[in-house]
């Protein structure tokens, strides 16, 4: 059986084919404006490297913020459910998942077979999602993937008070003129993003073990910070941010 | 026929004009429900509430629900008003009600303290309630007497009654009535004259709803809380999505209807009773506790699968109550949604989540 899972996240596009459960291929591209067209683009790129037709694919499921942009679907899930089945497939001793990606961070407790017990996302502001560490990053005047390391050169922390993304910049130039290291700098941003995401677990209830997804995974000093928050271990997955598009292939499978 | 709230709902500032300039009679603006309307009906004032309009802020602040029902009369949408009364449930209401610029609502205004608690010996609730008697037949030059009371009585009564047998049917596997159609009825009654409201009311009952097949027997039932709801897109949203609401505890919804009163030689303490008994907000539950039973006994009476928690942001009664809640509410398997809301509602931001909320509750469709 082949199946297919397309998470059209804010920022990318994100699908996964696997025949019997196994991954034959996969793709991140750029969302962009037109999401049609570069929906186009990626389905002729992973259907080339999984060497399947769209035609052969016996089931496919959207998720994500653009599921309803899938024509192809048979069906859509909520990143909430996509998210925890892909999880559980991942490493079955996950119990809460922790998804955090361009505009929305999420909590989500799961039982042993990756269904969702409960789960939590960030009410209307972007100030714990990766939107805001991009704003910060320029703010910064270093590149997004710059800002991670540079915060674990941090020597200080320093507490960021704003509650607001666009006030955290303002906030960002009186540190500067305050003569605060960049470094010290790098690591409040990833604390106060670090801040929202616990509140969202401890809403909650955190149980051991902790999987972190979506794009900001990739951030080292924001998984610093989660780590120093939440007083535990965190798994990583290599690809965390097409944990999504992989369980809603899985349960395109119909397990 | 059933239509004809919905119709209310969209034209209650028309229907408010239509009434003054057909009766003569005065309208009366008022902030939350726990004011005497027995006392107000049996004076013959028509009695309207003011709740927010859900459009974002047009006053340059973010959209507190005071602030919120404080700008449509800056605008002069309430304008057919002759006097405007509240009874302090929350110090922001208070504070819109006192700091308003001028004469925001016309000059008639009147602050009531409702009785609300425990009954002592000391206490005496029905005192309040007199002098706001004496306060009415002041300002419209008439007096109130018994007969009057106990129309007026009569009037709200009736109107709980049927609103009650109303609600009832929403207990049925395939309820004749939608969420949407359910607030459509208990909000239009705290704005239109209730015995035109009964009247139609009654109609539906007999007539349209014993007939109705929504077809709605496959629906994921769904409980509805939070202070003063009338957030009708939210509502629409979440129904457009194979799930109904079957039950609210809302102050613009079921507290506001769900006791009568009992009658008594003494009219006064009897309708101080009322509002002392009725199901309490959570500003008014302490010492006694009894809002969780009761919303419990809710749950389980309509049999709600789930229930999503509405804060309306900045009311810390309700907000602070939510853990209890929730934990009450996991407590007897019912699991619950808890969403923030401002007046102005994101919809496709708030639907992600309800999506996830009931793919969580029906998890044999995934699996």
């Amino acid at each position: 059986m082949v199946t297919a899972g397309v998470d059209v996240g804010a920022k990318t596009i994100k699908i996964i084919i696997l025949r019997n459960g196994r991954i034959i291929g996969q793709t991140i591209i750029p969302a962009g404006y037109d999401v049609r067209e570069s929906m186009k683009a990626a389905w002729a790129d992973v259907l080339s490297k999984a060497g399947v037709q769209l035609n052969q694919i016996d089931r496919i499921i959207s998720t994500g913020a653009g599921r309803k942009e899938v024509a192809e679907a048979n069906d859509q899930i909520t990143e909430v459910s996509a998210v925890a089945r892909g999880a559980i497939a991942l490493d079955p001793r996950i119990r809460t998942v922790v998804d955090v990606g361009a505009e929305e961070g999420r909590a989500i407790q799961i039982n042993a077979v990756g269904q969702v017990l409960d789960f939590a996302i960030n009410e209307k502001c972007a100030a714990g999602t990766g939107a805001f560490t991009e704003a910060m990053a320029r703010a910064l005047e270093v590149t997004i993937d710059q800002l991670g390391p540079l915060s674990l050169r941090s020597t200080k922390a320093v507490a960021m008070n704003a509650q607001c993304a666009v006030f955290a910049e303002s906030e960002l130039v009186t540190l500067v003129h305050s003569k605060t290291s960049k470094p010290d700098m790098a690591r409040a941003v990833h604390d106060a993003i670090a801040d929202r995401i616990v509140s969202l677990v401890r809403r909650v209830g955190m149980e051991k073990e902790v999987l972190l997804v979506g794009g900001v995974a990739r951030n080292v000093g924001f998984v610093e910070s989660l780590k120093r928050e939440l007083d535990t271990e965190i798994f990583i997955p290599e690809t965390p941010e097409t944990v999504s598009a992989y369980g809603a292939a899985l349960l395109a499978t119909g397990k | 026929m059933i239509e004809m709230f919905q119709a209310w709902y969209e034209n209650r500032h028309a229907y408010a004009k239509e009434w003054k300039e057909k009766t003569g009679g005065k309208v009366l603006g008022y902030f939350c429900t726990p004011i005497p309307e027995e006392i107000v009906y049996a004076a013959l004032i028509l009695p309207v509430r003011i709740l927010d309009h859900h459009e974002p802020p047009s006053l340059g602040r973010d959209g507190l629900f005071c602030r919120d029902s404080l700008a449509p009369g800056l605008q002069d949408r309430y304008d057919y008003l002759d006097g405007i009364l509240i009874s302090p449930s929350c110090p922001q209401i208070r504070q819109a009600f006192t700091r308003r610029p001028g004469p925001v609502f016309l000059p008639s205004n009147f602050c009531l303290t409702p009785p609300h608690q425990v009954r002592n010996s000391q206490a005496d609730p029905a005192a309040e309630l007199s002098e706001f008697k004496k306060t009415i037949e002041d300002w419209t030059g008439k007096a109130i007497t018994d007969a009057d009371l106990d129309r007026g009585i009569e009037i709200l009564d009736e109107g709980h009654r049927l609103l009650g047998r109303a609600f009832e049917t929403r207990k049925q596997d395939n309820p004749p009535l939608t969420g949407l159609e359910a607030m459509y009825l208990s909000l239009t009654e705290q704005w239109i004259d209730k015995r035109e409201h009964n009247r139609v009311l009654k109609d539906v009952l007999e007539k349209e709803l014993p007939t109705r097949d929504l077809r709605l027997g496959d629906q994921i039932r769904l409980m509805i809380l939070g202070s003063e709801d009338d957030d009708t897109e939210f509502v629409t949203m979440v129904e457009s999505l194979e799930a109904k609401f079957v039950i609210d505890d809302h102050c613009s919804g079921t507290r506001y209807f769900w006791n009568e009163v009992i009658p008594a030689e003494d009219r006064l303490a009897a309708i101080a009773a009322r509002y002392v008994d009725r199901p309490p907000s959570p500003a008014k539950d302490w010492p006694l506790r009894r809002r969780l039973d009761h919303l419990l006994k809710l749950a389980k009476d309509w049999r709600a699968q789930g229930a999503i928690i509405i804060q309306q942001k900045f009311c810390d009664p309700q907000e602070l109550d939510i853990l209890a809640l929730r934990q009450a509410l996991d407590g007897v398997g019912v699991p619950s949604l808890f969403l923030e809301l401002d007046v102005a509602v994101p919809v496709s931001q708030v639907k992600i989540r309800v999506e996830a909320f009931l793919e969580m509750l029906r998890p044999e469709d995934l699996f």
